[in-house]
């Protein structure tokens, strides 16, 4: 049976020139677990909106075609009947919370309706999500994962059958986004309910989801079973949908005659272990990587010989504590006598999981926190006794949100802020260069607020380097962007690379973390648990199973398939075990 | 307490650093209490004033009792000028508000307003020929208004904004005054923390003016004002873009249902239950109101 039926909907927004949804058709099966993926703007969060009834009982707009819930027309129910048959929850989900409370919150759409139950209805809602015992807890001592499940207890407590999760694991580090999609599968399989999911994360939809929906360019491409719809690499990337670092692999090592022409592609580690299963792994190869890798990090020992008696260190922290106030009883200690040396010209990342101190750090070197023992140094002094003010000539800051950082009412005056602030002789100059060299030119005179995730992005990228800073640090600058996005900004802080001195980037983005680190610092508690290479991190089973980070699926195929593998991108994967030459 | 553990804090690092000039002691001190005032303490303060005191006796009072209690204390002193009964009233408010952990720097503001007020008040008397004697009426009209104050401090700060806003709906003031209430209390701490990154953004990229000699900081000040003042544009359209969704999120969560309908309102309302600390806290207040007023006319 279909708990929604969508039938010809055709959907423009007021003002819009052409339609958002273009004659779609969807049917989604009662008990589903549906993933929606599409390029950006095909309409997946329109298309949200319709079947929960915000559209057109809240957002009016030229409507066609027909949408059931539960057999039922949404334009002859209300917006309160649909919220009890379909739950949704934003991408921007601490927005939906309103009540102070836990319980508070999971309860509150039940109170509106009316139900003498609402606070056991709450209770139970918490109960399936995961969230039991903190009930009486404030909302912002939650975690960012355990905010989403909040958001997702709110939704759940109307007992809907249907659930739709926009992004859920767009903000989250890898525990969490298990955890979230652990609880979507309980409440799957144990309490029947069906999950529809926009997802950007291939690799999570084939680990949980039965079945997938391709939108472009407003109406349904197709409805497949996850697994087959995942093999069709080509039409996927060439919606800017990148399948799962297995599946992209086998389908390259296919087309060049590596594995056989018949095989189905994997689209797990499960599969990927029988597919490449008979691959012979070639260790020269790797002795070849780690060689140059060796060989790159003797010099660079050798040069700290020789220099480090004369070279101070670009920053440097010295048994540095620092807490927070804490609304109630003792503040809470963010580091504990906290050492670290960064050296001039590194690109770190600096990874851990939310909450594990990567913003205070940064914080810590800008000056916007002071730590309440030891000093932070940059260069040869201690900045104690300086304003921020001051050492922004050395030191540049990218906010996680970018919106954050726009404080003109154009990008262009936006970059040249800081540099007529400061009265730069060639400001006009060189922001034209950054206008330019961030592909902004024809948008400068747009507010930050009102572009894309990736202008935005980028914008924030050219405001941080504006002044030509020492140090610069990025705050998760791939965060909340979809993979093509991602991609993008990637390549743009690769390309920033020889422009730039001292980077460090905050990130849980481990393909990021990869392809660009050269130094990884991983935080865990506060504390600094463990700094090197990526060989020394990723290949530490510890550090890994101790911080919850995680490489990315490909090192961990190539694991599976050899203990003695480092493969971090699927071109090094085809090197180490393709058996044609390299 | 928080404060104290500041500055134990502070008191810590000057120990081990105890081979630092007084002078750049004094300096430390003076940069420390700039640092009290960030956003981040105001934030702190706000969510502390509202929530972080939700388990004294004062806050498990029924809000109903309270509202009646407050309306007393805040309209009868300003008809009495019998000094016993002020007296009273004054130590009596002053007890409740200390049971209900108030925030600092709500008593501070209290502090600082109280005598600002009467104490300016007394300079304008001297200058029009008042002497010492006029400080006596002066001193009736600060007792007058610092129980009024302290009485609001108590109720208003002492109770959490939803049993507050409870409170306020029995009394039939309108549902969307009360969402209101508990409402702010839920976004001002998140707009405080965009304010603030707002305005790091400026302090980061802008240039401050040099703050070291007096006319540097005068300037300095005044470039501070400007910035606050620049910030609340960005600040303004960043929470424009936000509130969408929490707009959509509370027709979905049936909020528009809830402002009409009389069941709601009774569910809500029939978690006030009045009970025996209630009892004592009226009977308490009762008893000693009566002592004062008993003492008042003994003095007469």
């Amino acid at each position: 049976m279909n708990v929604i039926e969508i039938k010809d909907l055709t959907y423009t927004y007021p003002g819009a020139s052409g339609p958002t949804l273009d004659h779609m058709d969807l049917a989604v099966e009662k008990g589903d677990f549906l993933a929606i993926i599409g390029n950006n703007g095909c309409g997946k969060s329109t298309l949200c909106k319709i079947m929960n009834g915000l559209i057109p009982h809240f957002i009016t707009g030229d409507m066609e075609g027909s949408v059931l819930v539960d057999g039922k027309d949404t334009k002859t129910m209300s917006v309160g009947e649909i919220a009890g048959k379909v739950g949704y929850v934003y991408q921007d989900f601490e927005n939906q919370i309103v009540r102070p409370t836990v319980l508070d919150d999971a309860s509150y759409a039940c109170m509106n309706y009316a139900m003498p139950d609402y606070l056991e209805r709450g209770r139970k809602a918490l109960r399936q999500c995961g969230l039991e015992g903190r009930e009486q807890e404030y909302i912002w001592q939650l975690s960012g994962g355990q905010t989403h499940l909040l958001a997702l207890a709110g939704a759940v407590s109307l007992e809907p059958d249907v659930l739709i999760l926009d992004e859920p694991i767009a903000q989250l580090d890898p525990r969490h986004a298990d955890l979230i999609y652990g609880v979507l599968k309980n409440l799957n399989e144990k309490w029947g309910k069906t999950i529809i999911v926009i997802e950007h994360h291939t690799e999570y939809i084939a680990d949980y989801c039965r079945h997938v929906a391709l939108l472009k360019d407003g109406h349904t491409e197709w409805v497949l079973p996850s697994a087959e719809a995942l093999r069709r690499v080509d039409e996927l990337q060439a919606c800017n949908i990148f399948p799962p670092q297995v599946t992209i692999a086998a389908h390259q090592m296919k087309k060049e005659g590596m594995l056989a022409d018949g095989m189905t592609l994997p689209t797990t580690l499960e599969e990927g272990k029988k597919a490449f299963g008979h691959l012979f792994f070639r260790r020269e190869t790797l002795n070849l990587e780690t060689k140059k890798e060796n060989a790159a990090a003797n010099k660079k020992t050798a040069a700290d010989g020789n220099l480090a008696a004369a070279v101070t260190p670009a920053a440097k922290f010295q048994n540095v504590s620092v807490s927070y106030r804490a609304v109630k009883g003792e503040a809470k200690k963010i580091f504990r006598n906290l050492n670290l040396e960064i050296r001039k010209g590194e690109k770190i990342a600096l990874i851990g999981s939310n909450g594990a101190g990567k913003s205070t750090l940064m914080k810590l070197m800008t000056g916007l926190i002071r730590p309440a023992e030891g000093e932070v140094w940059l260069k040869d002094r201690s900045i104690r006794d300086t304003k921020p003010e001051e050492l922004s000539r050395t030191i540049s800051l990218v906010y996680q949100n970018p919106e954050e950082m726009f404080i003109k009412d154009s990008i262009e005056s936006d970059i040249a802020f800081a540099m007529q602030a400061r009265h730069a002789k060639d400001w006009q100059e060189r922001t034209e260069a950054l206008l330019c060299r961030f592909r902004l030119s024809e948008l400068k005179d747009r507010d930050g607020r009102l572009l894309s995730g990736g202008q935005m992005r980028r914008a924030s990228l050219a405001i941080g380097i504006a002044l030509n800073p020492e140090i610069l640090l990025l705050d998760e600058p791939t965060a909340n962007l979809d993979i093509a996005t991602r991609k993008e900004i990637m390549r743009t802080l690769n390309e920033m690379k020889d422009i730039t001195d001292t980077v460090i980037i905050a990130t849980h983005d481990m393909q990021l973390v990869c392809e660009w680190a050269e130094r990884i610092i991983v935080l865990c508690e506060g504390r600094v648990v463990a700094d090197g290479s990526r060989n020394e991190i990723f290949g530490n089973r510890e550090v890994t199973e101790r911080t919850g980070i995680r490489p990315p699926e490909i090192f961990d195929m190539g694991k599976i398939l050899n203990p003695g593998a480092f493969c971090y991108t699927i071109q090094e994967f085809r090197q180490q075990f393709g058996c044609g030459c390299v | 307490m928080e404060s104290l553990e500041v500055n134990f804090q502070i008191y810590h690092y000057w120990r081990s650093k105890c081979a630092m000039k007084g002078e750049k002691m004094m300096q430390k001190l003076s940069d420390n209490i700039l640092d009290k005032l960030s956003m981040d303490f105001l934030r702190n303060q706000v969510l502390k004033n509202a929530y972080g005191n939700d388990d004294t006796f004062i806050a498990k009072l029924d809000p109903r009792i309270l509202l009646v209690w407050y309306l007393f204390f805040a309209l009868v002193p300003w008809f009495v000028d019998q000094v016993p009964f002020l007296l009273g009233a004054f130590l009596l408010v002053a007890a409740t508000t200390v049971m209900a952990r108030v925030a600092g720097l709500v008593l501070a503001l209290f502090v600082v307003g109280v005598f600002s007020q009467t104490g300016y008040l007394f300079l304008v008397s001297l200058l029009f020929g008042g002497n010492g004697e006029t400080i006596f009426p002066l001193l009736i009209l600060t007792l007058k208004v610092a129980t009024v104050s302290l009485a609001s401090v108590t109720v208003f700060s002492g109770l959490d904004p939803d049993r507050l806003s409870n409170g306020l709906m029995w009394f039939g003031c309108p549902e969307r005054l009360s969402f209101s209430i508990s409402y702010a209390y839920r976004i001002l701490p998140m707009l405080m923390e965009e304010f603030q990154n707002v305005l790091l953004s400026y302090r980061l990229r802008g240039n401050a003016p040099d703050g070291s000699t007096l006319s540097g900081k005068i300037r300095y000040l005044i470039y501070q004002i400007k910035v606050i003042v620049h910030a609340f544009y960005p600040l303004m359209l960043n929470t424009a873009k936000r509130s969408r969704t929490t707009v959509e999120a509370l027709e979905l969560k049936g909020y528009r249902n809830a402002a009409t309908s009389p069941a709601v309102k009774k569910l809500k309302l029939s978690s006030l239950k009045i009970g025996y600390d209630d009892m004592l806290f009226v009977a308490v207040s009762f008893l000693w109101m009566a002592l004062t007023i008993f003492a008042a006319f003994l003095f007469r």
